[in-house]
């Protein structure tokens, strides 16, 4: 009876070492958690699908020598099948890479290509503005009928505006003045010379003095008008530097004058002319 | 003929047969060795010894002794060791060329990001 239990016993114990413990084998636990790595990662399976086939086939080459406890024959499909698993990954990883980067060049360009379009709206918004001064300057020098020469830009204000030999500026001078006033207010930075200039009648003192005091009126009204002093020069020239004949009324008329030179914009005083 | 001879003929024929398989070239063991040479040669060139010094020696380590293996005939090993110089060879190029990838990615990011700040920057009314 104890004999025949204790046989029973052994005869389980027995069975249950055969079933209960399979051989394990390090190279192929090795073998198998890289694969199952290199099957978990997402770029594998899309970058380097061939190679995680590869790695599955020397595994199974593996398992196979596992069944049949081949344990010699386990070694070399279980090192392969490991190391393809990890080549599997590091192609994968590094097309992944790669397809990021040029899938990115496109983002790349069109940012740049922004970015060149912003600098050009910048440089063409600068430019019209530009043009858009310039052509606005030139509407004023147009309203003023000034015209270009060495010295700058010259309005000549004829006789008409003043009596006969005498320096006050009759009423009508003050249209041709309010547009010269609104481009000096406009262009604070320039400075105007008033030139004055008579035609050959009379003395040489008479007509530098009357010259010089034309001048001097046209300076005190500007102003008058809020332009600030040390803007305006005033010189008077006399009968020097005619612009039509003496010998007739007509040309006797053009001489006397008064000239408004109008200097850079950058505040550049206006030279004085050299005597004939 | 006689009976004798025969046997003789057989027995010399069987052993010059064994003799020249075990003295011929391996066909299969020079072709894998061939390959891992090539394999080899492809991880030096493309970066290898600087990235994977360790996996590029185990394969050269591996190559060399196939080679002695092939050479005193030992053709199972050879082989074996062949393979594993080739693969090993192959995962030493593929980190060199992982390293790579990674490091212009990385540089590229960066740019990326430079960019994007000046772009923005740009984007901003100037003052």
């Amino acid at each position: 009876m104890n004999t025949k239990l204790l046989t029973a016993m052994a005869l389980a114990l027995s069975f249950a070492g055969c079933v209960s413990t399979p051989k394990t084998y390090p190279a192929l636990d090795t073998a198998r958690t890289a694969v199952q790595s290199a099957e978990a990662d997402p770029n594998v399976s899309k970058y380097a699908a061939l190679d995680l086939q590869a790695a599955k086939g020397e595994l199974q080459a593996a398992e196979a020598a596992a069944m049949k406890h081949d344990e010699p024959g386990i070694a070399q499909p279980a090192y392969l099948a490991a190391q393809t698993a990890r080549l599997a990954q590091l192609k994968a990883s590094a097309k992944a890479d790669d397809a990021r980067v040029a899938a990115g060049q496109t983002d790349r360009n069109r940012i740049q290509l922004a970015a060149r379009t912003t600098e050009v709206d910048t440089a063409k918004e600068a430019r019209d503005q530009a043009n858009l001064k310039a052509s606005g300057l030139q509407a004023e020098l147009d309203a003023l009928k000034a015209k270009p020469t060495d010295r700058g830009l010259v309005l000549t204000l004829g006789d008409v505006l003043f009596d006969t030999g005498r320096a006050e500026l009759n009423p009508g001078a003050a249209r041709n003045l309010d547009q010269l006033v609104q481009f000096l207010t406009a262009h604070p930075d320039r400075r105007v010379e008033i030139d004055g200039y008579t035609d050959s009648v009379g003395t040489d003192s008479f007509n530098l003095d009357l010259s010089q005091r034309r001048a001097d009126t046209v300076k005190s009204v500007l102003v008058t008008r809020g332009i600030d002093s040390s803007r305006i020069a005033s010189r008077g020239y006399g009968k020097e530097f005619g612009v039509a004949s003496n010998a007739d009324s007509g040309g006797r008329q053009l001489n006397r004058r008064v000239e408004i030179v109008i200097g850079g914009e950058n505040g550049e005083a206006v030279a004085a002319r050299g005597r004939s | 003929m006689d009976r004798a001879f025969s046997k003789f003929a057989l027995a010399l024929l069987a052993t010059t047969a064994a003799a020249a398989a075990a003295f011929a070239a391996n066909p299969i063991a020079d072709e894998k060795i061939a390959v891992a040479k090539a394999s080899i040669d492809r991880a030096e060139q493309s970066g290898a010894p600087q990235a994977a010094p360790v996996e590029l020696a185990a394969a050269r380590d591996k190559l060399a002794r196939a080679v002695k293996a092939n050479a005193d005939h030992d053709r199972k090993p050879a082989v074996l060791l062949a393979d594993q110089a080739n693969i090993d060879a192959q995962v030493a190029e593929a980190m060199a060329l992982q390293a790579r990838s990674r490091k212009a990615a990385t540089e590229f990011d960066a740019s990326m990001q430079t960019l994007r700040q000046e772009s923005t920057r740009a984007a901003q009314p100037a003052q």
